[in-house]
């Protein structure tokens, strides 16, 4: 199995003593010390404000991945509403009574990570309808 | 008083061809140029409970504005694990090792972080937690 790494290192002086975090960790199947085997990479032009599901439970065939999405922009005021649930339609249900809960907000030049269950489709809706870019990568 | 974040991805062998993605960004508030002024600083707790906590609450002054959140699962034992939520929504397992950073926008005031041990047990030992949020103008302080 192949050996792939995360590490983040996070640097501020918001407090008068500056702090600085970080950890590199190697990225593993679920409670194992095996490392992935899968990777997707994608780049997706989005040219609507419509919600629509980014990356559905079924492109990954564990239940565990790891999840890095990045927002390219250069403009501060282009943003991704980030949300994780089913995506129906226009709608923000995925079962009628379920709405997708919004993780956050990617402004220009943001990124995340974060471990996915593959419970439920990661979707993304765009600031703006003039081709927005989003790339993300899945591990698993 | 800026915060930045880094985050590298690097393979040799898990494609054909190494991988390897660098990314930085600063944070800045919600849709400007301006740095994020407020932080928790960082933060470590021990969790001995298979039942969903409260890790960060929500706060309706937050909902929109920029957030940024950083956990870390500090456990040893690569089977120790614990599950992460937004509101009542999972979103997935922080393994031993494990970290994860993402935004926040609390869009409603149940958008509560939750952490739980899930398969923790009093002969597992606590799992050591550490986290920090960084974040804009929200009065996160439970009694103010």
């Amino acid at each position: 199995m192949a050996t792939t790494t995360a590490a983040i290192s996070i640097a501020s002086d918001i407090t008068d003593d500056s702090l600085g975090v970080s950890n590199t960790s190697t990225l593993y199947t679920a409670g194992t010390t095996t490392g992935l085997s899968t990777m997707t990479s994608v780049t997706k032009v989005l040219a609507s404000t419509n919600q629509v599901d980014l990356i559905t439970t079924g492109s990954v065939s564990t239940t565990h991945a790891y999840v890095y999405i990045n927002n390219p922009s250069t403009d501060h005021t282009e943003y991704f509403h980030i949300h994780i649930g089913n995506n129906v339609g226009s709608g923000t249900y995925d079962d009628g009574t379920l709405p997708t809960e919004e993780i956050g907000t990617l402004y220009g030049g943001d990124w995340m990570w974060m471990p996915w269950d593959v419970d439920d489709d990661i979707c993304i809706t765009p600031s703006v309808a003039t081709d927005m870019t989003v790339e993300y990568q899945v591990f698993s | 008083m800026a915060t930045t974040a880094t985050i590298t991805l690097a393979s040799a062998d898990i494609a054909g061809d190494p991988v390897n993605v660098s990314k930085t960004s600063t944070c800045t508030k919600a849709g400007t140029t301006a740095d994020l002024d407020q932080t928790t600083g960082l933060n470590r707790v021990h969790l001995r409970s298979t039942t969903q906590k409260v890790l960060i609450g929500a706060n309706a002054e937050g909902n929109d504005l920029a957030g940024k959140v950083y956990i870390v699962n500090k456990a040893t034992d690569p089977t120790l694990y614990i599950s992460v939520a937004i509101a009542a929504q999972s979103i997935g397992k922080l393994y031993a090792g494990d970290f994860m950073f993402i935004p926040w926008s609390q869009t409603d005031v149940s958008a509560d972080l939750k952490v739980a041990a899930t398969n923790w047990t009093a002969s597992t030992g606590d799992i050591p937690v550490e986290y920090a949020l960084f974040h804009e103008d929200t009065d996160l302080l439970t009694d103010a």
